[in-house]
């Protein structure tokens, strides 16, 4: 088989000594579509930050091309779960974007043909016409959408988004699926999701995250998951509902 | 005012005010925008027992202020960074510090420091040419940065875990920003004293923020409103004789109230 993209082996994280992940291991493989679900709290968003450096590792360790994940950080676009970062703050739809191409010449500065690949993406994120908007001018899902736009500014080769549709319309999300399909074809996709059936219908793969991380591949995505909707099993110890369609995780709990 | 400017000491004010204005500005509007307001008087006050120090040992002001609140935005900068949310303290704590040091220093220099009051609460007046000249180079030292590492200061003010996933140094950033903040408060002490620095360094940028569209333009807007309130304060402490650095921070003061009097009514327009 071939190198996995990005691997994670034996991961721990607490957060002030509260053990928020615990033995992850899992790889993700060359143009996977990994979704990764599980309830509030259970550590999604953490998992997404250790893969891309963002925090540090109590013990185990996760390897991005085989390199730690901060010295490949050019490798990845990613949208953060909360965009509400900064209010007030005076800075254009087209500002926001630019920071995609920050340091991807290397250099402090910013170009003409980062201005062009920013207006790409606002582009393809249908944000164009909002570009000398502010950002705080704009609707919670057209904002989502612009910071997606960020992220597909440097043409990444694993794309991580947290959540992305949470505040986007029906329309929308059906738009934003098929454009993750087809940038499935070239490259990796990380995505976290409460949004399970349109998940179902792109993964490729599976994990539930709630401490532990129950891994599922392509094989264990069936038909049944898709008309039932809600599948993890960590879902289904959270719901109390008896049905299991996947594989019983090895170590219970 | 054209007739005040004979004077030469009026010259010295205008373009100390002038270059002031330069320095909280473009500092300014960094401080404002990464709600670090609380920080900057930490360092203006702990700047204070810098002055005792000076006084103390007899050396150059200057050298010890520079020297305490450097120190001082160095480590409100390092324990901000590691835990932002409980760093008020710290720089509360600082803060007093500084100051306690400063007036136990003093008390412990024998004599009576009238020029004191004048750091407290500035003497635009009597700025020497030298220090005009250092805040012209820090005004424009303060500039060079900025203009550089502008896409930078955006990105660590907006959303700053994605400026670090795009490379962007953000802690040496940080310091040095802040150290730029601390050397711009020394200078502006001048001016104002470091009682009000705050309010120079915060209620430009603070107007600004609210109409410009972009954090450039909130700048070059704080420049502006500082230039002019610092003139008019100017102005009126020459006219009815009154402390240069608390009329420059009245005149300011009015602009800020004004603004947050205006407010609705511009954006009750906007709706319309
Ligand atoms: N910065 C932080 N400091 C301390 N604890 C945190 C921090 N961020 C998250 N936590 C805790 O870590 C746990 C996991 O949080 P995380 O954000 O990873 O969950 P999540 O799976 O993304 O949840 P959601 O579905 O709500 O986004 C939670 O219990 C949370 O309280
Ligand atoms: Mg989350």
């Amino acid at each position: 088989m071939d190198e996995p993209v990005i691997s994670v082996k034996n991961l721990y994280f607490s957060y002030n000594s509260v053990p928020v992940l615990e033995n992850v291991t899992f790889d993700v493989a060359d143009r996977e579509f990994l979704a990764i679900i599980g309830p509030n709290g259970g550590g999604k968003s953490t998992l997404i930050k250790l893969m891309l450096g963002l925090l540090k590792p109590d013990a185990g360790q996760v390897r991005v091309f085989n390199k730690p994940p901060a010295k490949v950080s050019y490798c990845f676009g990613y949208v953060p779960q909360d965009v509400l970062v900064n209010k007030g703050f005076p800075i254009s739809v087209f500002e926001v974007v630019l920071m995609g191409r920050l340091r991807h010449h290397r250099r402090a500065r910013i170009g003409g043909s980062d201005r062009e690949a920013a207006a790409r993406a606002l582009e393809i994120m249908g944000m164009r016409k909002y570009e000398n908007h502010k950002i705080d001018d704009l609707s919670g899902g057209q904002r989502e959408r612009v910071f997606i736009a960020r992220a597909l500014t440097i043409d990444p080769d694993i794309l991580v988004l947290d959540e992305p549709t949470a505040s986007v319309d029906t329309g929308g999300r059906a738009e934003l699926y098929n454009l993750l399909k087809d940038l499935n074809r070239t490259r990796t996709i990380v995505v976290v999701s409460h949004d399970l059936m349109v998940m179902y219908s792109n993964a490729t793969a599976v994990a539930c995250v709630n401490r532990q991380l129950y891994y599922h591949d392509k094989g264990e995505i069936t038909q049944d998951m898709l008309d039932l909707g809600y599948q993890c099993p960590v879902e289904l110890i959270a719901h109390g509902q008896p049905h299991r369609v996947l594989k019983v995780h090895e170590d219970g709990s | 005012m054209i007739e005040a400017l004979q004077f030469e000491f009026m010259r010295n004010a205008l373009f100390a005010g002038l270059f002031a204005s330069l320095i909280c500005g473009v500092t300014g509007s960094f401080v404002v925008v990464n709600r670090m307001v609380f920080l900057a008087g930490g360092i203006a006050h702990a700047a204070y027992g810098g002055i005792g120090l000076a006084l103390f040992l007899g050396i150059p002001y200057i050298i010890g202020t520079m020297g305490f609140s450097l120190a001082a935005a160095l480590l409100m900068t390092a324990v901000t960074l590691r835990a932002a949310q409980r760093s008020d303290t710290f720089i509360g704590v600082l803060w007093a510090t500084g100051m306690a040091i400063g007036i136990i220093l003093t008390d412990l220099t024998p004599g009576y420091h009238a020029d004191l009051m004048s750091y407290l609460f500035g003497s635009i007046l009597a700025v020497p040419a030298a220090d005009i000249l250092w805040m012209l180079g820090m005004g424009a030292a303060a500039l060079a940065l900025t203009l550089y590492f502008y896409r930078d200061l955006i990105a660590i003010s907006y959303d700053v875990e994605f400026a670090k996933l795009r490379g962007v140094p953000v802690r040496a950033l940080y310091f040095v920003f802040m150290a730029l903040v601390a050397v711009s408060i020394v200078f502006i002490i001048r001016v104002v004293g470091l009682i009000l620095v705050i309010a120079l360094l915060s209620i430009p940028p603070y107007i600004a923020e609210k109409y410009a569209g972009s954090l450039g333009m909130m700048m070059a807007v704080a420049v502006l409103l500082s230039a002019v309130f610092n003139i008019a304060g100017l102005w009126i402490a020459f006219i009815f004789d009154l402390t240069s650095g608390a009329s420059i921070i009245l005149v300011a003061a009015a602009g800020f109230f004004i603004s947050l009097a205006v407010d609705p009514l511009i954006s009750k327009r906007r709706r319309q």
